[in-house]
């Protein structure tokens, strides 16, 4: 579970996120909002790259804010980019097993992680493939499976969907849909696209200029006049 | 960020060898080295001879310098400077200790490892243009302080200073086993290939992945877990001690050393032949720095001025600069398309 309390981020003028208050309780929670919210800033200030000027956080018991970066690593904290960063001259498996090096306890768990998270995204053929022949979807489960190692607690992702076509978004969802029970973790889905989060998401956050414009299950939310407005109004 | 991007590695675009496994490379650089280092030894004497084995040296400080720029992007132009930081180390530590000669090169290794990854501090900050001439700054700074103190001076015990007269000069002697110039020449060609290997291995475990989240995105590294200042350091410690083997050993080839060879602009060369080479495989390293040698010693066969070689160079790097393969990096590619055909036809 992820508390979020009083969190101010200012970036010289502007407040990407402004007093914000939140709760990520239920086993994927969905983060939504128009581009520009403030969804990108709020994983960096979880994952640690951007330090919010007050607030506090609480990842079940332990204060996030007073960890370095790698401690929220090995807390059980793990995080996609909202631009893929799979590694064009390493294999699929390469990639993943890179992260195993750091987070796996020991090289037989490394070695068991690694092949379970490419058979849970469906790269187990793929394995041996490089980098830079992967397409886009398949670049997309890399960063995914790396999520997967070394017995994560809550995994954020920032926009996993960008970029794919029907198909491979329908089959996202129903491996997103599966995470929480295979990895015994919370998911955490950020997207400004409410139809993935709508079919996937139990509760879901609503941002809007930093702000927190809805909280609750997720179809109330989404029916909430005032988030209507906000999404209709500007598209 | 973008101005200051130019001046790091450019994506490879190297096709991967499958099919290359790990004891195929390891075969593959024992034959090649063997090879050169055959010819070399029943062809040449004397000049050639003694300046293949410098040229061997410089391929073991291009290589480092590889390491540095494929694995991390990083622009160090002080890598022929560590060349003396481990000669130095190697030659006090051998007149004050007086070690087998294995132990004379560790600890040139060793001490230019240490001093390169402090070195390479700035590295944790900087990067592109800002970390090249910060590293070249040190290198020119490392020349001006051998040239001061009269570096390093063949004199006895560990401070070796040697009297007005240069008597009590006297020189590091080489390993029983290789104390003719062609025995000498084959130990180095030894010692280069079991330096090659060292990388390899690196390059293809954790610490070659490690270096490879970095470079693409320090955020994503952490994110995984990588602790970014050590593995920053390891490759800048891998890449010190790969110089300092090769200050000890051109130490033992010339017994002494000299302040006047290490100016800054070696180190330059060093890079350019980094680039000459292609910097993601270890065939353009052995390559590049046997050329960073060749063509100055070719220069001086022909009675040319070797300032001509800069010239040379210069003009190469345009060429180098187009094609980051490097000239390793197309023979790789080709040697890697004529190993499958014939394994193709093997099959059939
Ligand atoms: N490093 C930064 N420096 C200055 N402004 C930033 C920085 N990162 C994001 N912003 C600004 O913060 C606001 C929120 O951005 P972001 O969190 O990326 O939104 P979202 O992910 O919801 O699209 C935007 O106005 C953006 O321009
Ligand atoms: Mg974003």
């Amino acid at each position: 579970m992820i508390k979020i309390d009083a969190l101010t981020v200012q970036f010289g003028g502007i407040k990407p996120l402004d007093a914000l208050d939140a709760q990520f309780v239920a086993p994927i929670c969905g983060l939504i909002g128009p581009n520009g919210a403030g969804k990108t800033t709020l994983v960096n200030v979880l994952s640690g790259f951007v330090a919010p000027i007050t607030g506090t956080i609480l990842l079940d018991d332990t204060l996030l804010l007073a960890l370095s970066p790698r401690r929220r690593v090995g807390v059980g904290l793990r995080r996609t980019f909202q631009q893929e960063l799979v590694v064009d001259e390493l294999t699929a498996i390469e990639n993943i097993q890179a992260v195993a090096d750091h987070v796996s306890g020991d090289r037989a768990s490394a070695r068991r992680e690694v092949a379970l998270a490419l058979d849970f995204v469906g790269l187990g053929e793929r394995r041996n493939t490089l980098g830079r022949q992967l397409n886009l979807f398949e670049r997309r489960m890399v960063e995914i499976a790396k999520t997967l190692i070394g017995r994560p607690r809550v995994i954020l992702m920032d926009e996993p969907g960008a970029g794919l076509n029907e198909i491979e978004t329908d089959r996202l969802r129903r491996l997103l849909i599966e995470i929480p029970s295979a990895f015994d973790c919370q998911l955490v889905l950020i997207d400004h696209d409410a139809d993935l989060i709508a079919s996937v998401c139990i509760e879901t956050v609503v941002l809007d200029f930093g702000k927190r414009l809805a909280m609750g299950p997720t179809r109330a939310v989404l029916d909430d006049p005032v988030v209507r407005h906000a999404y209709l109004g500007r598209e | 960020m973008s101005e200051i991007g130019k001046t790091e590695a450019m994506p490879l675009v190297m096709p991967a060898g499958p099919g290359i496994t790990p004891g195929i490379r390891a075969v593959a650089i024992v034959a090649v080295v063997g090879l050169v280092s055959a010819v070399v030894a029943l062809t040449a004497g004397g000049y050639w001879l003694s300046n293949f084995t410098q040229a061997y040296c410089m391929a073991l400080a291009v290589l480092g310098c590889a390491l540095l720029y494929g694995q991390l992007g990083l622009v160090s132009l002080c890598q022929w400077a560590l060349v003396g930081v481990g000669g130095w180390v190697s030659l006090r530590f051998y007149h004050y200790v007086h070690p087998p000669f294995f132990v004379t090169i560790l600890a040139g290794g060793v001490g230019a490892s240490v001093i390169g990854m402090i070195w390479g501090l700035p590295a944790l900050r900087m990067r592109g243009l800002y970390l090249a001439l910060v590293t070249l700054m040190l290198a020119g700074a490392f020349q001006s302080l051998v040239t001061v103190i009269s570096f390093p001076v063949g004199g006895p015990g560990l401070l070796g200073q040697v009297g007005a007269s240069g008597n009590d000069r006297i020189m590091m002697a080489r390993p029983i086993f290789a104390s003719s110039d062609t025995a000498y020449f084959l130990f180095v060609a030894a010692v280069t290939v079991l330096c090659i290997f060292l990388v390899e291995a690196h390059r293809r475990t954790k610490p070659g992945r490690a270096w490879a989240l970095i470079r693409k995105n320090e955020q994503m590294a952490i994110a995984a877990g990588v602790r970014i200042v050590f593995y920053k350091a390891w490759a800048f410690a891998l890449s010190g001690f790969l110089a300092g083997v090769a200050g000890a050993l051109l130490a033992g080839l010339f017994g002494q050393l000299d302040a006047s060879a290490f100016p800054t602009t070696n180190s330059i060369v060093i890079f350019i032949g980094t680039l000459l080479g292609g910097y993601d495989a270890w065939l353009g390293a052995f390559l590049g720095g046997i050329l960073t040698r060749f063509i100055p010693a070719l220069l001086i066969a022909l009675n040319v001025n070797t300032n001509v070689g800069f010239m040379i160079f210069g003009a190469a790097l345009l060429f180098a600069l187009r094609d980051p393969l490097g000239l390793g990096g197309q023979l790789t590619i080709l040697a890697e398309r004529l190993y499958k055909k014939l394994r193709a036809q093997d099959v059939s």
